[in-house]
Parts: C-alpha cells; structure tokens; sequence
C-alpha cells in the first residue's frame, strides 16, 4: 500500500515537473483513443440502426393501375394465411402521393403540374422477424410477385447484408489503425517516462544502493505511464463528446431524415470506462517499458 | 563479517582489477583500504556492495555469499549496509531531512518512524538545525555528514566509504573520519577505502595495502 502510495505521488510530481513531455504523450494516447473512440461511435450507432432496422423489415407490393379490388383481395388474402406478416395497410394512390409532398416537401412543386397521379397503390406488409430470418418471408414476396394486379414487390434485404459486410470492413481496417496508434502512444509515453526516469537517476541509484523493493523504483514509471494513459483517454472522450454535439446541431436534422427518424447516440458509460482503461494500460504499458531501464 | 576467499575480478582481454584476494574482516572493525589509483580498491567496495559480481573465488559478507545472490536477495543484502560516496550522492532537489526519509520511506518504514529516525541520525550527526536546507545551501563537510546520517538511517551492520574525504579540506576530513569511528563504536562494520597516508596516520586504525588487485601490505 505504502508502495503504491509513494508510486502515485511520485507518478504526479514527475508529470508536473516534466509537463511539457508528458502533454506530448497524453495527445499522443488522445488521438489513438479519439480514433478508436468514433470507430466505436460509428459501429454501435450502426449495429443499433441495423438491429433496429431488420427487426422492422416489411415489403411493399406495388399494384398495377388496372388491379381491381379482387386482385387486391387476393394479395391480402394470400399475405394473411402466410403467417408471416405481423401486419399489413393498403396505401391508395392518393395516399401515397400526400405521402410523398409531406415528407419530402421541397419536392413538391415537381407534382403540382402533373395531369395523374403518378404513385401506384401498394400494399404494405411488416414482416415477422423470425419470417425474415428463415426465409418464409421471400418465399411469400416470390409468390406475391405472381400474382395479378401486382407490378412490382419491394423487398431488398440485400443492402442490410451489404451494410453489414461494409461495417466488418470498417472495424477491421479501424482496429488495424488502432493498434498501430496504440503502439505509438505506447513507445511516446515510454519515451517520456524516460525522460523523467534520466531527470531521477541520482534518487534511483539511491534507491538501488539501499536495496529499495523493485515496486518503489519501477512503481513510480508505471503510475506516471498511466496517468498519461488515462488523461488522454478523458481527453479523447471530450474530443469525441464535442464532435458528437457539433454533429447533432449541425447536420443532426439531415442525419435524422437520412437515417428515416432515427436518433445517433453517444458512447455508452460502459464503452467510455473501458476506453479509459484501456488508455491506462496503453500507458502503464509503456510506463513498465520505460521502467525496466531502472531495475 | 566480511571474507574474501581467492576473489577475483577481471573484465575483458584478461585485465585484472582484483587478482586472488583474501581477506577478513570481523564484526566491529574499522578498517581502512588504501593503495594508488587502480590498485582495487573502488573495486573491492562495488562487489561489496553488489554492484558487481565476482569473477572467481568467494565472497561473504554477513553469511550472505554474493555470487551466488538473487536479485530479490541483493535488495534484502543491500537493506543492511550503510554506503558513503567521495560526491556524497544526496538527491539535489530534496531538502535535508527528505534526503535521510526518502531511503526510510522507499524501504517502506512507516511515515512517523522516518520522521523519527532521521531527525535522530540528523541530531546524531549535528545537523538537525540544517533539516530544511537543500544540499546546495551546505558546505562539503555538511554534505558529507548527512551522507553518512542517510547511510546510518538504516541501521546498517556494514558501512562502505569509498574516499568519503576526497573532496574535503584536512580538517573536515578528520572530521569525517571522527563521526566514522563514532559509527564504529556503536558496533557498525567500517570499511573506508581512501588513498590519503596521513589521515590513516591520524586515526590509526587496521590498514590493508593493495596494489594492482593484490594485497601488498596489512597493518
């Protein structure tokens, strides 16, 4: 305990004294765990909307002009007996067309000279997600699209796959970066360690000379390389607090529109602590490095 | 406390800095080590202190043989000798006192007990007026009396000296050599390695002469 105690004030008055050094090695693990921190940012908002959005998968059957109410009733029918729909509404073409002016409202001036209504009826159906995942749902869209009176079944899953395949790239490429940044701030905190450590030779030979336990000689180097560690990540959420509020004021209204109403969020408490840790070890890490050229 | 059995120490291309030493020296002794530059001295003090390893023979301070020695056992060792060096080694940017509970402390004593014992080693030294000076603010000879109450702190059975009047004028060396013996008459081991003649004459005390990593002369 005593040796920790010694380990910390040690670590701090090392920090203050060689405060310009040790700035360089906390932005250092900063912008490794700022980097680290928006890939997180990026991928748990993604994986939440992905989530989100397969367990609200639907297919729209779009009718012809000339389907007439049996056509429809036939579809309707058919989608019921399925058992895969956990719902369905029919979307008349003027309903569709009021849709289209209220949600996308500085289109609407291309609808107002036109002699017909342009937009199909359609019937809506939200699919049951265990439909969806055991493929009775594009067996039902496959006989829907068969039918009379339908022009059209929209269905595409493939994008979600495509989204999913596309963020596996994100985070494989994303850690690579991490890692090699990790590294670096790694080998610049045990670059500054090294500095202090020069600054307290004559105190370390004392140190050795009298027998001290190797927890007081190297105890002090890996507090310092965690204090550094863990200042940077705080630092690093800051960053990544501040780019996430000027995002949400900035494009936040866009964003909403483009992610059809859904909400981005900051990392979760949890994620932040382990970040932090793991901008601590990163540092005690380097810390320890630094350390073994006193023992 | 301390034998030397055919010890050796060499380092490349054959160059001898100790060459088949024996020697003992026994619980409470004041011994003085002296000869010319390179005779073997200094040497003889870093393999007592740990700080290097014999090539051959035996060495054995205190029952501990220190070729043999672990790591972790060289920590437990060096907790029971005392070290005095002709620069004294106190930490610059420490007053005083933080000097002598700085090493109490990194050998884990507890906060009141350092505060205790270095203002008893202080006092013991004459120096307890000084405790809130930093070293730059001391003369030599005050430099070097607090080494030696760091040194004392510990309690330690052995005390090595390596030159410790080096950089003193005569008077502060005799001094020095005066609180030595003092250390000495509380049951310290004393081992001084200096090269200076006249001050062995004043104290008079056993001297053992190397030269060239041998024993030339014991008296």
């Amino acid at each position: 305990m005593r040796a920790i105690d010694y380990a910390i004030r040690e670590a701090w008055a090392s920090l203050w004294r060689s405060r310009g050094a040790s700035a360089f090695a906390v932005v250092a693990i900063a912008l490794a765990v700022t980097v680290l921190g928006a890939l997180l940012l990026l991928t748990s908002n993604v994986e939440r909307l992905f989530a989100q959005w397969s367990s609200a998968a639907e297919f729209s059957v779009y009718l012809r002009d000339d389907a007439t109410s049996e056509h429809r009733g036939a579809i309707e029918a058919l989608v019921d007996r399925s058992g895969v729909a956990a719902g369905r509404e029919y979307v008349s073409k003027a309903q569709a067309l009021s849709r289209f002016r209220r949600d996308f409202t500085e289109l609407d001036g291309l609808t107002q000279g036109l002699d017909d209504n342009p937009f199909p009826a359609s019937v809506e159906v939200r699919v049951l997600g265990e439909a969806e995942r055991d493929g009775r749902a594009d067996a039902l869209v496959q006989r829907v699209a068969r039918l009379p009176g339908v022009a059209d079944v929209r269905y595409d899953r493939e994008w979600l796959g495509r989204l999913a395949a596309g963020l596996g790239a994100v985070r494989s490429v994303g850690l690579t970066l991490v890692l090699i940044m990790a590294l670096a701030a790694g080998v610049t905190v045990a670059a500054v360690v090294r500095l202090g450590l020069y600054a307290r030779r004559d105190e370390i030979e004392v140190m050795r000379l009298v027998g001290s336990p190797m927890a007081f000689i190297r105890g002090p180097f890996v507090a310092e390389g965690m204090m550094q560690g863990g200042l940077g990540a705080l630092l690093a959420l800051g960053l990544l607090w501040v780019g996430f509020v000027a995002l949400g004021a900035w494009w936040g209204g866009q964003l909403s529109l483009l992610l059809d109403g859904a909400t981005l969020r900051f990392l979760p408490l949890r994620l932040a602590a382990w970040l932090v840790a793991g901008g601590m070890l990163v540092g005690a890490a380097g810390g320890f490095a630094a350390s073994r050229h006193a023992a | 406390m301390i034998e030397a059995h055919k010890l050796s120490k060499f380092y490349s291309r054959g160059l001898y800095a100790l060459r088949d030493l024996s020697l003992s020296v026994g619980k409470g002794e004041f011994v003085f080590l002296t000869g010319p530059s390179g005779a073997g001295k200094s040497t003889l003090l870093r393999l007592l202190l740990r700080q290097e390893r014999p090539s051959e023979g035996d060495l054995i301070v205190n029952g501990h043989n220190l070729s043999t020695l672990s790591r972790r056992d060289v920590q437990e060792y060096r907790r029971g000798i005392g070290f005095v060096f002709q620069d004294f080694k106190l930490i610059a940017s420490r007053t005083v006192l933080e000097n002598v509970t700085f090493v109490l402390e990194v050998l884990g004593v507890p906060p009141a007990q350092q505060r205790r014992r270095a203002f008893q080693v202080l006092k013991w030294v004459g120096l307890q007026h000084r405790v809130n000076a930093y070293p730059r603010d001391l003369s030599g000879g005050e430099q070097q009396r607090i080494a030696i109450a760091r040194a004392l702190a510990n309690d330690p059975l052995l005390l090595l000296a390596d030159e410790p009047t080096g950089n003193l004028d005569p008077d502060l060396s005799l001094e020095i050599m005066n609180l030595l013996r003092e250390v000495n008459a509380g049951g310290t081991t004393v081992l001084v390695a200096t090269h200076d003649r006249e001050l062995i004459r004043l104290v008079g005390r056993r001297t053992i002469t190397l030269d060239q990593g041998r024993i030339v002369e014991e008296a």
